[in-house]
């Protein structure tokens, strides 16, 4: 029987912590030292801390912060944002860090991943994967921020980050995220059919039952969740919050 | 003093906060000196067996712990490539290890895992077996975190003190007098990584 | 009635309050001191048992008709601690239907938040957060750090005061539930504490020792407080004073009802308090909060002097946790070592060395007159 690993994201902005909906507008969460110590407590499976504005503002790596925030955790952490360079990605794990998360350097430099993967294991290195409908109803990839859009296909894309060294693929339903209507699942399962390394969903989840049905309907390996892990209950005030159950299959 | 051997691979920092959380006094160091000084040593490790040997063979160490650890018998505890590393030889590169315990290092086998994807990557819950200090007191229903595409194979079931199962039964935990070693990464698994954290450094 | 103090020490026969929590504490003949009899006529003062519930079933008909067609009618701050949760079990007892507010200053231990969740969920209760901006609390808290006056709790206090406050104009609510009592909470020297509606206080504090702007922190003042309560006729009900509180029982209570987990200390479900009680105010102050709450206990006859002083005589703070949190609070605050045992060195200032709040005659004594003619007009209720 295998443990579903259930992974909590925290997006982070100038030292705070910020929860969007569809990518978009963002509200105050919190301080993310007392937060990642707060999951550590209630023993979160792994926690994916995400500058997620980084890219788009231009901002690199704010390296002392998140080893900070890092020395609250023991468990697997995972950092993404404005990593473009092997030597950024060595100050993560110097930090503290198991796992780098990279999105935006990816469309113009995919061999970063293998750069880090030789010398730290393909298991270290995250390939996040923002998708998105554009104008024609077409599920698209994004990039910066879900900003910019390309013209990838999400499965073609998906193959592509795997066969240049991707240990994971962190996949996100952007109109899904913070709505608490569940994982696209049709999304999930032609993305983790498409490739043989471990497909994180994210983007929508509201429950228990959401995670069952990424995993078992859409293939997922792990499963990611933001909004439901800082607010109480859709529409409710922010409280930190994990799981006690686990989901085996 | 708890010496983390730094040969440029690992979790070192995450060990490290994990020892100051305990209240167990640790440093990372390469240092000759410091090394020789310690009462206990870590040899963690991430990452490709033939970088790690070939980063060991670098760092100048190899005599030394060759002589701290089989001569004078101080007490050390591998964690993940560290301790795939103590092993005699590595399916990954081929390669030669350090030779310290009777076991080599195999790539998980495809007939066995009925599927399941490589790297095992997550928290399982170990078998304890036989008798090991680093299990003192550990919390029920113990689980670590695992992260590997290639696992210990033991001739000597007697040296194994642990196993999980991952698609079938594989040795993660061994001991062979002073020579500890875990397949699971003990600094990112809670409060039971912690318990093992600890009974090590109360050796 | 009592005596005057000489300098040397001295312990109320009856309590654990002594010259070293109040300087200026007086014991009588018998040695009592004079919280004694401030907590008797507390007490007195309370109608529990079955008329207490009687009157706290009538307030809750009051309210209930007050917020008939709102979606609540009253409101509550919920920090997971004993008193909140105790006031949430009589709330859903009552039949009421509050909106529970909790805080968030950064600092939530995770036992705080899971009994919050628990009794949210098992109740049903709606939960509004409001989570300070974690940057501006700390350019505060290091401010009255620096500053060395002695009651940093009070700017939590201000922004939960001022927060309630508003929700309860925004949601149109007539009644808060708040969970002081008489208990465990009488004594109180004057001299630990800084009147939390002061915000001319926090701002003049802020003023010598902040860096960053206070753009977000929730600010109100005693005037607002009184247009609520004169004007939209908010009322503030102390719900436990009505009923008959024992602590011991009521943990069990809520253990066993709500799932609620024990702290192993009053108000240790923020991390910044624990800190705050276990280590600054013993080490800089000299103050030991317990000998308050444990005389008050010892006073209604929940515990014994004995007991009480077996208490006293374990450290305040368990060394291991006491290590653990030095390190986090230093980690948060952004201090090092030596920058906070210098703060902890520096001798304690009063708050009154700031400016602070004052009725607007004393501000300006050229009102006065106008002040008399206005109060004679308008009485204070």
């Amino acid at each position: 029987m295998s443990q579903v690993r259930i992974i909590p994201v925290l997006l982070l902005k100038n030292g705070g912590l910020y929860k969007t909906v569809r990518f978009g507008k963002d509200n105050y969460v919190g301080d993310p030292i007392n937060t990642v110590k707060i999951f550590n407590e209630k023993e979160a499976d792994e926690l994916v801390l995400l500058d997620y504005h980084a890219t788009l503002d231009k901002r690199a790596p704010d390296f002392s912060k998140i080893a900070e925030i890092a020395g609250e955790a023991f468990m697997p952490m995972a950092y993404g944002g404005g990593i473009t360079q092997l030597d950024q990605a060595r100050k993560v794990f110097d930090g503290g860090f198991e796992k780098v998360v990279l999105n935006s350097v990816l469309f113009n430099n995919l061999s970063i991943l293998e750069e880090i993967g030789n010398i730290y294991g393909a298991q270290s290195v995250v390939a996040s994967v923002d998708v998105k409908k554009n104008l024609f109803g077409k599920l698209k990839v994004y990039s910066v921020s879900g900003t910019r859009k390309t013209d990838l296909d999400p499965v073609e894309w998906a193959k592509n980050l795997e066969a240049a060294g991707a240990g994971e693929i962190f996949l996100n339903a952007v109109d899904r995220d913070g709505t608490w209507e569940g994982y696209d699942i049709p999304l999930l399962r032609a993305v983790s059919s498409a490739v043989k390394i471990p497909v994180i969903a994210c983007g929508g989840a509201g429950s228990m039952a959401d995670f069952e049905k990424a995993v078992r309907e859409g293939g997922a390996s792990a499963v990611a969740a933001g909004s439901m892990f800082v607010y109480q209950r859709k529409g409710m005030g922010v409280l930190v919050n994990f799981p006690a159950q686990k989901i085996k299959i | 003093m708890l010496a983390i051997i730094n040969y440029g691979l690992g979790n070192l920092t995450s060990i490290r906060n994990m020892c100051k959380r305990i209240g167990v006094e640790a440093e990372i160091t390469a240092d000759p000196g410091l090394i020789e000084s310690a009462d206990l040593l870590v040899l963690p490790g991430v990452g490709h067996f033939k970088k790690g040997m070939e980063n060991l063979h670098d760092s100048g160490l190899r005599q030394l712990l060759d002589r701290l650890v089989l001569g004078e018998k101080k007490p050390i505890l591998g964690i993940c490539l560290g301790a795939q590393l103590m092993t005699g030889h590595s399916e990954e590169g081929d390669t030669t290890g350090l030779g310290w315990v009777d076991a080599d290092t195999i790539r998980f086998r495809d007939a066995g895992l009925n599927g399941l994807k490589v790297p095992h990557m997550g928290w399982r819950e170990i078998t304890l077996a036989g008798e090991n200090p680093l299990w003192a007191d550990l919390p029920p229903e113990p689980r670590f975190y695992f992260v590997h595409s290639y696992h210990f194979r033991f001739r000597q079931p007697s040296e194994v003190t642990g196993t999980a199962l991952y698609g079938y039964e594989f040795a993660c935990a061994f001991r062979k007098g002073n020579i500890y070693g875990t397949q699971f990464h003990p600094e990112k698994s809670h409060k039971f990584g912690m318990k093992v954290l600890e009974n090590f450094a109360g050796l | 009635m009592f005596s005057a103090n000489d300098n040397s020490y001295r312990q109320c026969s009856l309590s654990v309050m002594d010259t070293i929590a109040d300087p200026d504490i007086r014991f009588d003949e018998n040695g009592i001191c004079n919280y004694y009899y401030e907590y008797k006529k507390a007490e007195a003062g309370l109608r529990t048992g079955e008329e207490g519930w009687k009157e706290l079933e009538a307030l809750a008909a009051e309210m209930k008709a007050a917020g008939k067609g709102l979606p609540y009618d009253c409101i509550m701050g919920l920090s997971g601690g004993v008193d909140s949760t105790y006031v949430a079990w009589l709330a859903k007892k009552l039949g009421l239907r509050p909106l529970a507010v909790h805080f968030d200053n950064g600092w939530n231990s995770e036992l705080a938040v899971m009994n919050i969740e628990n009794i949210i969920n098992r109740l049903g209760f709606d939960l509004y957060t409001y989570v300070i901006d974690w940057n501006e609390f700390r350019d505060l808290q290091l401010a009255y750090l620096k500053a060395s006056v002695v009651d940093i709790e009070a700017i939590t206090d201000h922004a939960i005061f001022a927060t309630l406050y508003r929700l309860s104009g925004e949601k149109k609510i007539k009644y808060f539930l708040n969970g002081t009592n008489v208990q465990t909470e009488n004594t109180l020297p004057k001299s630990w504490i800084h009147p939390k509606s002061d915000h001319v206080n926090i701002k003049a504090i802020h003023k010598v020792y902040g860096e960053l702007p206070l753009k977000t922190f929730p600010f109100s003042n005693a005037k607002v407080k009184r247009y609520y309560q004169e004007v939209m006729g908010v009322r503030s009900v102390s719900v436990i004073n009505y009923v008959d509180y024992n602590k011991k029982q009521v943990k069990e209570l809520i253990q066993k009802e709500l799932g609620w987990r024990d702290y192993g200390g009053k108000h240790y479900e923020s991390v910044w308090t624990r800190f705050y009680q276990g280590y600054i105010l013993p080490e800089k102050f000299k103050i030991d909060k317990r000998k308050a709450h444990l005389s008050d206990l010892i006073f209604g006859g929940q515990i014994t002097k004995a007991e009480a002083l077996e208490e006293l005589a374990k450290p305040v703070y368990d060394p291991k946790q006491f290590k653990i949190d030095y390190e986090f609070v230093l980690k948060k605050l952004g201090l090092t070592a030596s920058e906070f045992d210098a703060i902890m060195k520096a001798p304690p200032r009063s708050h009154y060395d700031f400016d602070y709040e004052k009725p607007i005659d004393e501000r300006y004594p050229v009102l006065k007159p106008i002040k008399t003619i206005y109060r004679t007009i308008f009485p204070v209720k």
